[in-house]
C-alpha cells in the first residue's frame, strides 16, 4: 500500500495545500508572479516558462514544502506521473497566432508546444531525473495514477510526484500530490482511486 | 537613445514571453545571456527576429550576435550605427 502524503490545487483564482485556501488572487500583480513570491521560488527560468509549465514548477515547490522529506530522495527516486485533458494547446495557440500576427513563429513558444515539456521544467528544476509520463486523457482518472503509482514504487522509484494540470486559455486547472511507500505526515491517506478522487474534489 | 531602449526593453519582454518581467527590472548594462534574464539559444533566436521584424538589421554573424545581443546597451548601440 502506497500513501498520498500531501497536496494541492491551483486555479486561475486560489491556491490550495491540503485543502485549505491558502492565497486567493486579489493582489495587482500578476496572480503566478503572486505565488512565485509567496513560495519564495528564486529560479530565473522560471520567467520564461509557458504558463504551464510556471504552474508545473510553482506546484512541486509547493509540495516540497508541505512535506520535508522529498528533499531527502536521491535524483532518480522520484518519478513524475502527469495528465491533462488539453495537452499544450494553450501555448499551441499562442504559437499559431505567433506567426499570424508576427508574421514569423516564436522559437521561445515553439519549445512549449508539447505537453510534456513541463516534465522537463519540473525535472531540471528540482533535479528529479527518475521516471516520467505525461498522458492525455479526456477526464482526470483516478485509476491511471493509482495503478502506474504502484507499478512504480518500490521497483522503479521511491516516490511519485503526480499532477493533473489543465490549462487552456489561460484558465488553470491543477491538482498535485505526493505520493510515498509510508505515511510520512500526519495527514497522509492511502492511495485508492476513491481517496484521489475526493482529494481532487477538496 | 533612452526610447530606444525602452522599446527594445518592452520588445524583448513581448517577444520571450517574459509576462512576468518589467521592462524596470532589465539594466542597461546586464548580461542578457548568463544573467538575472537566463537567456538561452532559443531566445537568441528570438533576438535575431527580433532585429528583423523590428528594425530591418540582419545578423548572420555568430561572433557578431555575441557583441550585438550582450546587454540592451550594445543593442541599442547597433541599432543607432545601422540604422
Amino acid at each position: 500500500m502506497n500513501f498520498i502524503t500531501t497536496y494541492c490545487h491551483i486555479s486561475e483564482d486560489h491556491c490550495a495545500v491540503n485543502g485549505e485556501v491558502l492565497l486567493t488572487n486579489e493582489s495587482e500583480n500578476s496572480w503566478i508572479r503572486t505565488l512565485y513570491d509567496h513560495f519564495k521560488i528564486d529560479y530565473s527560468k522560471f520567467h520564461k516558462m509557458d504558463l504551464m509549465s510556471k504552474i508545473g514548477v510553482i506546484g512541486s515547490e509547493i509540495l516540497k514544502s508541505q512535506n520535508g522529506k522529498i528533499v531527502d530522495y536521491d535524483d532518480d527516486e522520484i518519478a513524475l506521473v502527469f495528465a491533462n485533458k488539453n495537452s499544450s494547446a494553450n501555448t499551441d495557440v499562442k504559437f499559431q497566432q505567433s506567426f499570424k500576427e508576427n508574421g514569423s513563429p516564436s522559437p521561445a513558444l515553439f519549445v512549449y508546444t508539447l505537453p510534456n515539456i513541463v516534465l522537463g521544467e519540473i525535472a531540471i528544476k528540482n533535479k528529479w531525473y527518475g521516471e516520467n509520463i505525461f498522458v492525455v486523457s479526456e477526464n482526470f482518472d483516478p485509476e491511471f495514477y493509482e495503478n502506474y503509482c504502484n507499478i512504480l514504487i518500490p521497483s522503479k522509484a521511491m516516490a511519485c510526484a503526480c499532477g493533473w494540470v489543465n490549462v487552456l486559455n489561460d484558465s488553470i486547472e491543477a491538482f498535485f500530490f505526493f505520493v510515498e511507500k509510508e505515511a510520512s505526515t500526519e495527514d497522509s491517506l492511502p492511495l485508492t482511486s476513491n481517496n484521489l478522487l475526493n482529494l481532487r474534489k477538496a | 537613445m533612452e526610447e530606444l531602449k525602452k522599446n527594445l526593453k518592452e520588445q524583448i519582454i513581448e517577444r520571450l514571453n517574459l509576462e512576468d518581467v518589467q521592462p524596470a527590472d532589465i539594466n542597461d548594462n546586464d548580461p542578457l545571456f548568463g544573467g538575472d534574464l537566463a537567456l538561452d539559444s532559443i531566445d537568441a533566436l528570438e533576438l535575431i527576429v527580433l532585429f528583423e521584424n523590428y528594425y530591418g538589421l540582419k545578423i548572420t554573424d555568430p561572433e557578431k550576435g555575441k557583441k550585438v545581443f550582450e546587454s540592451i546597451n550594445t543593442m541599442a548601440d547597433y541599432i543607432s550605427k545601422n540604422n
